[in-house]
């Protein structure tokens, strides 16, 4: 393998804005919001959108600590690694060989798993009209040389909105993809009804992703342009949770865990009401140890800002929230990471002149935390903060149009 | 071009909004740093509404619509649209303008890829959701008494009526 490739790679590729806002979705399709929408040309507003390249750098680490990349630049999705922590990376390999239009703004981004010699990729394809896309998946089983051709892993093949994906892969090697699906609203419109907001549903492959089982729904009207987040017990099952829609416009979290068994439990309690989608996602971890760390953001007039909530009965009851960031400095997109009873948390601020990226980190579950702590910068457009943890180790995982790709390890900066 | 549009906008100005939907293309100013100030700095003391949205967020564009009939009734109201697309979409943003007789609100595209940098100007504590608001109400002797009413989420006419109503003391 060529180890020399360009590490400017990321950075050059990418080096673009991300559109913040761009895909502030299909929210309320109803016939009258399809005619008040009718004097732009949409098609093509869309279009252009799907042509603009994407800063999202996702990555994961395999056993043995190598770090894997999954970027979109054109009508691919490329992986590359890197054994030295992200400075010099592999020549990326392409994923999916015919060329597809991508989501990548917004909270849009490739997701990529590694375990056990496997690397599982999940991203969602723009389709022709508006808002609309299809989950994909792919797989490679020969250490990232090559990979399978994509499968749509939604079984409604509507032109509407299947978007907004996220992945596990268990112990077992099942791979779960969740995301948020408007087949409902659709079939609503047919029939001249209303349905408020998105579904959200999930497959399941139990056999490695070569094949997704049926489609199933896990709840109603749920808000229509925030990612969803997915992370596996310790009994193997995976926990979803996504930024519902409670009465009319309340939009707070749900979770639930996809044992079978479970229903759909209230996650967040700020009330935001509001007419729009904020499209501004949680995150969720489980550690070892079985407690559930999550964390969101909300506007509401009472309680806003970032938030941080543990359960440590299975996500069937939350502690109070923690508010943390700055709230004059426009906190943002959250991500939570638990290694055993070490949790971190990231997000970004801004304090007019530059972006930040703030961490915080808790040495004993969850229960107390130790002051936020700057760990990068920048002065243009930024990818959101990742986390991502190899041997015991946190690290920041972070793509800005003018520094390029960074990975950077917490605890030596958190003191 | 820009000599088109600015005769647009004063043929507008002159005919009104009761007439036929504004057809021409009007002129959509870049915002930069410093735009939102001047927004602001331009009408010191009056009531005005500065509205923020996006070709691409569905509910802004009702609320445009909400906004159209709204201006109709009350041509007075002194309405600020700005659409955080860019400006490579203007002729989109002026075409969706145009067909909501929005034309003659003074109209905005954001000019800066990074967008933290304008949401900072406009307000620290905005994380960019679709479509927010800013309601200013008139100076009641030498300040404004509800100085300024920051909204994110589609409005109802209602809503905003009943503070053009109050603002502009129209019975």
């Amino acid at each position: 393998m060529n180890y020399l490739t360009i590490a400017l790679f990321l950075a050059a590729t990418l080096a673009v804005s991300p559109v913040m806002a761009a895909d502030h979705a299909s929210h309320g399709q109803t016939g009258a919001v399809a005619s008040a929408t009718a004097p732009v040309d949409r098609e093509k507003v869309w279009k252009e959108i799907l042509a603009k390249p994407s800063l999202a750098v996702s990555a994961d680490f395999d056993e043995k600590g190598r770090l894997w990349l999954a970027a979109m630049r054109g009508q691919h999705i490329y992986v590359s690694y890197s054994d030295d922590r992200g400075v010099t990376q592999s020549a990326p390999v392409k994923v999916n060989a015919e060329p597809e239009n991508f989501l990548g703004d917004g909270e849009n981004r490739p997701k990529i798993i590694v375990r056990k010699g496997m690397i599982y990729l999940s991203y969602t394809q723009g389709l022709a009209k508006p808002m609309s896309g299809d989950i994909r998946f792919s797989r490679s089983t020969d250490g990232g040389k090559s990979f399978s051709a994509p499968i749509t892993v939604n079984d409604n093949r509507e032109i509407i909105s299947h978007r907004f994906d996220s992945m596990a892969v268990n112990g077992k090697g099942y791979v779960y993809i969740a995301w948020l699906d408007k087949r409902e609203q659709s079939a609503a419109e047919k029939k001249g009804e209303k349905y408020n907001g998105s579904a959200v549903y999930y497959a399941m492959s139990d056999d490695g992703g070569i094949s997704f089982r049926r489609n199933i729904k896990i709840a109603d009207h749920v808000c229509e342009c925030c990612r969803t987040a997915m992370a596996v017990d310790t009994d193997d099952y995976p926990v979803v949770t996504w930024r519902h829609i409670y009465d009319t416009n309340i939009r707070d979290h749900a979770l639930v865990k996809l044992d079978g068994k479970m229903a759909p439990v209230r996650l967040s309690h700020e009330n935001w009401n509001i007419a729009a989608c904020p499209h501004h996602g949680p995150s969720l971890s489980i550690a070892s140890d079985g407690i559930y760390h999550a964390a969101w953001f909300s506007n509401a007039p009472e309680r806003h800002g970032l938030f941080y909530a543990r359960s440590t009965d299975q996500g069937k009851t939350f502690s109070s929230s923690l508010n943390f960031g700055n709230f004059e400095a426009q906190p943002a997109h959250p991500y939570v990471l638990s290694l055993g009873s070490r949790v971190y948390l990231v997000w970004k601020e801004f304090d007019g002149e530059s972006t930040g990226i703030f961490g915080m980190r808790s040495g004993d579950g969850g229960k107390s935390w130790s002051a936020p702590a700057k760990l990068a910068s920048t002065s243009d457009v930024s990818d959101w903060p990742l986390l991502i943890g190899e041997n015991n180790r946190a690290y920041l995982s972070w793509n800005t149009k003018i520094e390029g790709y960074r990975l950077i390890e917490i605890d030596a900066e958190i003191k | 071009m820009k000599r088109f549009g600015i005769l647009s906008v004063l043929c507008l100005a002159v005919w009104s909004f009761a007439l036929a939907p504004a057809i021409a293309a009007q002129d959509i100013k870049p915002f930069v740093r410093g735009s939102y100030q001047q927004i602001i700095s331009a009408r010191q003391g009056k009531p005005f509404i500065v509205n923020f949205w996006s070709l691409t967020c569905n509910y802004c564009v009702v609320e445009l619509a909400m906004l159209k009939k709204l201006i109709k009734k009350y041509p007075k109201l002194d309405l600020v649209l700005v659409s955080t697309d860019t400006q490579e979409e203007e002729k989109d943003i002026s075409a969706n303008l145009a067909k909501f007789s929005l034309g003659k609100a003074e109209a905005w595209v954001f000019a800066d890829s990074f967008t933290e940098r304008l949401r900072f100007e406009v307000d620290k504590k905005w994380q960019g959701e679709l479509p927010r608001t800013y309601f200013y109400s008139a100076n009641v002797g030498a300040r404004r008494a509800m100085p300024v009413q920051a909204i994110s989420g589609k409005l109802e006419y209602k809503e905003v009526e009943q503070w053009v109503k109050q603002q502009y003391a129209i019975q």
